[in-house]
């Protein structure tokens, strides 16, 4: 009931008409659906920028064979967080991450683990499509090109093919593999950074706000896309949109001044929150 | 309420004609302001005219020569064919000039040592080279184009005349009578100044050019390139993408600054001390004075790299390594080649600088005359803006138009790097 209304409301603020446009509805209805087992384990996870503290002891269980949702108002440190999971913060010199976050069991913060290796593990989607100056074919071939994943060019234009087709985008570049990956409008641009992350065939893809950037009807793809990965892949999207979040997550995490307020089932979130602060945000009364 | 009305109204309608008043004011200031910018560029275009028009009036001349033909009878009493080097050419040509033009010697030779005087010093070196090369033409009658002297040379172009007391004259009455009667003969030649190119210093003016100076400077800038480029880029490199940030890198980038300001004279103390006078390299070399201008040009090199890769957005530092790329191949696989116009541009800027500087190399006794042309980075050499300097501090007025001839030279050297700094530029840049 109230996630419903709650929908409305997200629709109309982001641009009137689109509400009612069936692409932003549910591709279709996911939240019932089972997720994996648990594919990351995070234990009082804090973080630190200099002197601030950022996030203080996050622990959630991110599943497998699903998306995750990370919501919360701005600096809420959600993205801080996302990016502790392949160890991004490391080029950030003044970061310090506390706490512990296993991926299958493995500490990915054990020295041992070189954040190269995890980085080819853990894929990441930024919230302004980057794609390398290049061109679409050289962008999606890069990763396996580094990690040296393929064994011919034959093989290269294999997976560049396999990987722009499972991110939809192979039927409008097809013909211009040649052509420079910046001409590409924002919504092809963040699909070709998506099939530039799945080349390299990870286990984890990363999404910070990968829709704020794009018109709805790129976003529609983008996440009919999230849904299709989700079969294969654990997602992990950071979102600000909170329609976003329900209409493709499987799992919410609601997050609030550094701190994991909630973490629970999308449906339960966005339905029967616990917290009187998630109940706020998702409806509208801050954030 | 109507009162107020019409408070408000009457306010809104001062506040217009304020409003347009100011606007007629910011409009004004605009005008002003662009009239200014128009005034700036139009002083600054007129100052670089009045520069280039006047070493292009004075140098012009130097690209243009004159020859005289003239027939010699190379007699076989004067010219041993073992060792044509022992024959005085100079003398024997002008004695048959002087019979050409009907003058006979008198007792103290003074008419053929001024008619030698009108010749070059050059004519000695290509009679040698002529008959040391066809030995049989010894004791034949030959037509030969000779070069004239600086002053005959000077005379023809009109910069010199007989004007003003004899004694004072470069060119006395006779030489410029029989220049005269030289040229009605029609056997003087105007002709493209090739030796200016082909030749290197030298104390005659007739026979000074350019080559010597232009390979020296060549060869210098081929060090400082070979040492400032690879050393600057990568120190930038190294100090922008991997030095931890803190104390000692702010300390070493205030330094890099400081010695960008430094004045040129310093570095060539500094190479005089250390290149020279502790590591006992060659003197006068394009080796050393490419040293100290590879110092000079480093932190010229470093600043513009660093702020080349600053210049490209951190989002493609974050893909290249969210890929899984290690941090140097962040580095050279994606944001060297995008910040590579900028490195290009900054680089080509410096060794622009480095080819025109003079202070250091005269520290480092570049200054010295060098009539060869050097073989190797070891050998003494000149470079082209201490050869204007030379040239410039030259006595004879036939160097003054070659100083601003080799001006052009250096300009026309400069002018071919900034075009390859922008074709390369473009290059880069339509690889993205």
């Amino acid at each position: 009931m109230r996630f419903n209304l709650f929908r409305q409301l997200d629709g109309a603020e982001s641009g009137g008409t689109a509400a009612t446009s069936p692409l932003l509805a549910p591709p279709h209805a996911a939240h019932q659906e089972p997720t994996g087992p648990i594919k990351i384990q995070t234990r009082d996870v804090s973080v630190f920028y200099g002197d601030k503290q950022a996030l203080f002891d996050v622990s959630v269980d991110i599943p497998d064979k699903a998306v995750t949702a990370f919501i919360g108002p701005s600096g809420c440190g959600k993205s801080s967080f996302l990016r502790c999971l392949n160890r991004m913060n490391d080029t950030i010199p003044i970061a310090r991450v506390k706490g512990s976050i296993r991926m299958d069991g493995e500490d990915i913060y054990d020295k041992a683990l070189d954040p190269v290796l995890l980085r080819a593990r853990v894929g990441m989607v930024f919230q302004k499509p980057n794609p390398f100056p290049k061109s679409i074919f050289e962008n999606v071939a890069y990763g396996p090109r580094i990690h040296g994943l393929t064994e011919n060019k034959t093989e290269l234009a294999d997976r560049v093919e396999q990987s722009l087709k499972r991110a939809g985008l192979w039927a409008e570049v097809a013909d211009r593999l040649d052509a420079a990956a910046t001409g590409l409008s924002g919504g092809q641009q963040q699909r070709l950074v998506i099939a530039r992350a799945i080349a390299v065939e990870p286990e984890v893809i990363l999404m910070d706000e990968p829709c704020s950037a794009l018109d709805p009807i790129a976003t529609a793809k983008i996440e009919e896309l999230m849904d299709e990965l989700r079969e294969e892949y654990c997602l992990v999207i950071v979102t600000h949109s909170m329609a976003q979040a329900a209409r493709v997550s499987q799992r919410t995490a609601f997050f609030h001044m550094g701190e994991l307020v909630e973490f629970d089932d999308t449906e339960t979130i966005f339905q029967n929150p616990r917290d009187k602060r998630t109940l706020d945000y998702i409806t509208g009364r801050f954030g | 309420m109507t009162d107020a009305t019409l408070t408000r109204a009457g306010a809104s309608g001062r506040s217009t004609a304020q409003l347009r008043k100011s606007l007629k004011r910011r409009h004004a200031r605009e005008r002003r302001f662009k009239l200014y910018g128009v005034l700036a560029i139009a002083i600054a275009i007129g100052f670089l005219a009045l520069l280039l028009g006047r070493i292009i009036e004075q140098g012009h001349t130097a690209f243009w020569t004159h020859t005289v033909q003239t027939e010699v009878y190379l007699d076989p009493a004067r010219i041993d064919p073992a060792y044509p080097e022992g024959t005085n050419f100079d003398q024997l040509v002008a004695e048959q000039q002087l019979a050409r033009l009907g003058v006979q010697d008198d007792e103290a030779m003074s008419a053929s040592r001024d008619m030698r005087q009108l010749m070059s010093a050059g004519v000695a070196f290509e009679m040698q080279r002529l008959v040391r090369e066809n030995p049989e033409v010894i004791g034949d009658r030959i037509t030969v184009t000779l070069p004239i002297g600086a002053d005959a040379d000077l005379y023809y172009k009109g910069e010199l005349d007989g004007e003003g007391e004899e004694q004072f004259r470069r060119l006395n009455d006779r030489q410029i009578l029989w220049l005269d009667q030289m040229r009605d003969q029609g056997r003087i030649q105007g002709q493209f100044n090739t030796g200016l190119f082909t030749r290197s210093d030298s104390t005659q003016p007739e026979l000074a050019g350019v080559l010597g100076a232009v390979v020296g400077s060549a060869l210098m800038l081929l060090v400082t390139a070979s040492l400032a480029l690879p050393i600057g880029v990568g120190a930038a490199i190294y100090l922008e993408e991997f030095a931890p940030k803190g104390r000692i890198t702010d300390i070493i980038e205030v330094n890099i600054n400081n010695l960008a300001a430094v004045p040129s004279i310093v570095y060539g103390l500094l190479g005089l001390a250390v290149f020279i006078n502790w590591m006992h390299l060659p003197r006068s070399s394009p080796l050393v004075g490419g040293l100290v201008l590879a110092l000079m040009a480093l932190p010229t090199v470093i600043i513009a790299t660093r702020s080349a890769l600053k210049a490209v957005p951190p989002s493609i530092r974050e893909a290249a390594l969210a890929m899984g790329a290690s941090r140097t191949q962040a580095v050279f696989h994606h944001v060297l080649p995008l910040a590579m116009p900028g490195v290009m541009t900054g680089s080509i800027i410096a060794m622009a600088h480095a080819l025109g500087e003079t202070a250091p190399l005269l520290l480092i006794g570049m200054v010295s005359f060098v009539p060869g042309v050097p073989e190797a980075v070891t050998s003494p050499s000149s470079a082209l803006p201490v050869l204007v300097f030379i040239w410039e501090n030259a006595s004879e007025r036939a160097f003054h138009e070659r100083t601003a001839a080799a001006i052009m030279v250096l300009l026309v050297f400069m002018i071919i790097m900034n075009a390859a700094a922008i074709y390369l530029r473009r290059r880069f840049e339509r690889r993205w």
